[in-house]
């Protein structure tokens, strides 16, 4: 019931730039998952005749050093970003909102042993801490994913953290323990759900980050591998030949900066709605 | 009648702050006792202290008898089998007790469903009916609206149904006209009365209004700054005052036959409680101070029913 009535009020306040950049991310995500159908051409088939050749009809974004359609490339590019970034943060999400949650929530010696190795994390240079992970694993877009998932995880904690500590003194919840309410149930129950809202925010920012950072990782040759079509493998690949072809490159960059707008804007409008006053920020 | 609730000394401290000291007092079976005092005297701390809610920097001693069960003996597994059944709040404030993503409804079935093993059908259809209850009309409609949907008045009534949810024993209502305008707080009283008339609750209202008092209480208790300095039936706590605080809490009610200009207020402020006079802790404001006031005066009885705990009065008695 609460869970419809948070939806209407979002509806409700999902106005102006949040709504802009939903639609965006609607329609990003559409075409991530129809790729195969929406693809003029297989993202993998070499045209020695089209080497470098510009746009055109059949064409619309060009072609690469190889000969291979940009445009069906982004498509299938795209699936790779926005799963490596949406599962980066789901899986930061898992793992750092029950840690935020319970170090706040129960504070003193519990606080102090789940956040210090969190704080350790966040010592690290984030893409340091992702280069030392895929030194260890290899690389690979499942690696890509999991090393930003350990980037954010600390984010994530300190951000939902910071919000039960402020609700968990509210009046709500000590009227949820004088109605006989146990102290977990008041966690789970009356602190989680009204923490959440920056953690909400946060993470669509976060995601935004999580395409460059994916990207950045393809780039150095160190997140998905070729063949596999990455936004970032192909700004690497187009960088080369910038000069003869730019839409070998622009194209992927145009489609990174879109995706990181959305994301920024459906954030900012989160925000608004949950966060008024600028926890998460 | 027998004593429901029996605070024997009850002292709480926050580190060096004395917040309340020796508080004893017996609130009977089916009686509604008004607890009386100006903001920070203790009134809230005494309450939650009842509940077993008070932070853990609190420090509690003395002993607080429950149906003759000393519960701050008890370990926090049985007061919270207490708290929401046999032992109930309601809090000064509805909009900030009710959790803004908890359907009202929802929050009055939990309530239910923390004490008894009923379904989710059988608590939500309790929970209907317990709104209805206490007044809030379409009760099926208004069960799963958000607390902001709701007005000041029908969240205090949703709030009353949570704390009456498992038909406590005990009811302890902190200040829960102060949110409301006058017509509102008119009907919540009522509400207040009619269900201890009707279940026969004891109720315990916390209030600074003496108005609410008057109109509701059988018996009311006077705190200053931590200490209880007297206790009597409300008609003779109006009528024939003893404490020299009372007498000043009294003056400072407007009247009717009050003219213009200002109304006569007690000299001074509150003490300071991390460093509280060592006796009485109204002798600094006192207009019949005497030497004696250095040494905490116990509570003694004149009257049937009717205690004070006061230097002078007691040695105006005697002579």
């Amino acid at each position: 019931m609460s869970a419809v009535a948070v939806a209407l009020r979002t509806r409700r306040r999902l106005r102006g730039r949040a709504a802009v950049g939903a639609a965006i991310l609607v329609i990003l995500v559409l075409v991530a998952l129809l790729a195969p159908v929406l693809a003029p051409h297989d993202p993998n088939a070499i045209d020695p005749s089209r080497v470098l050749a510009g746009p055109d009809a059949s064409h619309p974004f060009g072609s690469d050093a190889l000969g291979r359609d940009v445009l069906s490339r982004v498509l299938f590019a795209y699936r790779v970003s926005l799963g490596v970034a949406v599962g980066s943060v789901l899986v930061a999400m898992a793992v750092g909102i029950p840690l935020g949650l319970l170090a706040g929530y129960h504070g003193g010696w519990v606080d102090s042993l789940l956040m210090r190795p969190v704080d350790l994390l966040l010592a690290l240079p984030a893409l340091l801490l992702a280069l030392s992970l895929i030194a260890i694993i290899g690389p690979g877009s499942g690696v890509a994913l999991f090393a930003i998932a350990v980037i954010y995880l600390p984010i994530l904690a300190r951000v939902v953290r910071g919000s039960v500590l402020g609700v968990k003194g509210e009046a709500y919840v000590i009227g949820a323990r004088a109605r006989g309410v146990s102290r977990t149930g008041c966690m789970l129950r009356h602190v989680l759900p009204n923490s959440l809202g920056p953690a909400v925010v946060q993470a669509s920012v976060l995601m935004g980050f999580a395409i460059q950072i994916e990207a950045a990782l393809s780039f150095l040759g160190l997140g998905a591998q070729p063949p596999t079509p990455s936004l970032g493998l192909m700004l690497a690949d187009g960088y080369q030949v910038l000069q003869q072809a730019p839409w070998a490159d622009i194209y992927p960059g145009l489609a990174i900066a879109i995706t990181v707008l959305a994301f920024t804007l459906i954030g900012d409008g989160l925000r608004d709605h949950f966060d008024p006053r600028g926890v998460s920020r | 009648m027998s004593a429901l609730l029996a605070l024997r000394d009850v002292s709480v401290d926050y580190g060096p702050v004395s917040a309340v000291r020796d508080v004893s007092l017996e609130v009977s079976e089916g009686e509604i006792f008004g607890l009386v005092g100006e903001s920070g005297c203790g009134k809230t701390t005494l309450a939650l202290a009842v509940m077993g809610l008070l932070p853990r920097s609190a420090q509690v001693q003395g002993g607080i008898d429950f149906q003759g069960e000393d519960v701050l003996a008890l370990p926090e597994a049985a007061r919270r089998r207490l708290r929401g059944d046999r032992i109930s709040m309601v809090f000064q404030d509805p909009e900030a007790a009710l959790d803004p993503a908890f359907a009202v409804g929802e929050q009055v079935a939990e309530t239910i469903r923390a004490h008894r093993p009923v379904s989710g059908r059988e608590a939500r259809r309790r929970a209907t009916q317990l709104l209805t209850e206490v007044g809030i009309p379409a009760a099926e409609r208004r069960y799963g609206d958000p607390p902001h949907r709701l007005s000041g008045g029908m969240q205090q009534r949703v709030v009353i149904a949570t704390a009456l949810a498992n038909e406590p024993a005990l009811l302890v209502a902190d200040e829960p006209t102060t949110a409301l305008d006058v017509t509102i707080q008119a009907q919540i009283l009522a509400l207040i009365r009619d269900l201890r008339d009707r279940h026969r609750t004891t109720v315990i209202l916390i209030a600074h209004d003496l108005g609410v008092v008057a109109q509701l209480c059988d018996r009311a208790g006077v705190l200053y700054a931590g200490q209880l300095v007297e206790v009597a039936a409300v008609e003779r706590i109006f009528d024939a005052p003893e404490h020299p605080y009372t007498k000043a809490l009294l003056a400072a009610l407007p009247t009717r036959t009050h003219g213009r200009g200002s109304l006569p207020v007690a000299g001074g402020r509150v003490p300071d409680l991390a460093d509280p006079p060592p006796g009485c802790r109204f002798a600094p404001r006192c207009p019949v101070r005497m030497d004696a006031c250095e040494r905490v005066p116990a509570l003694t009885s004149r009257e049937a029913g009717h205690v004070t705990a006061c230097w002078h009065v007691e040695a105006e008695a005697a002579a």
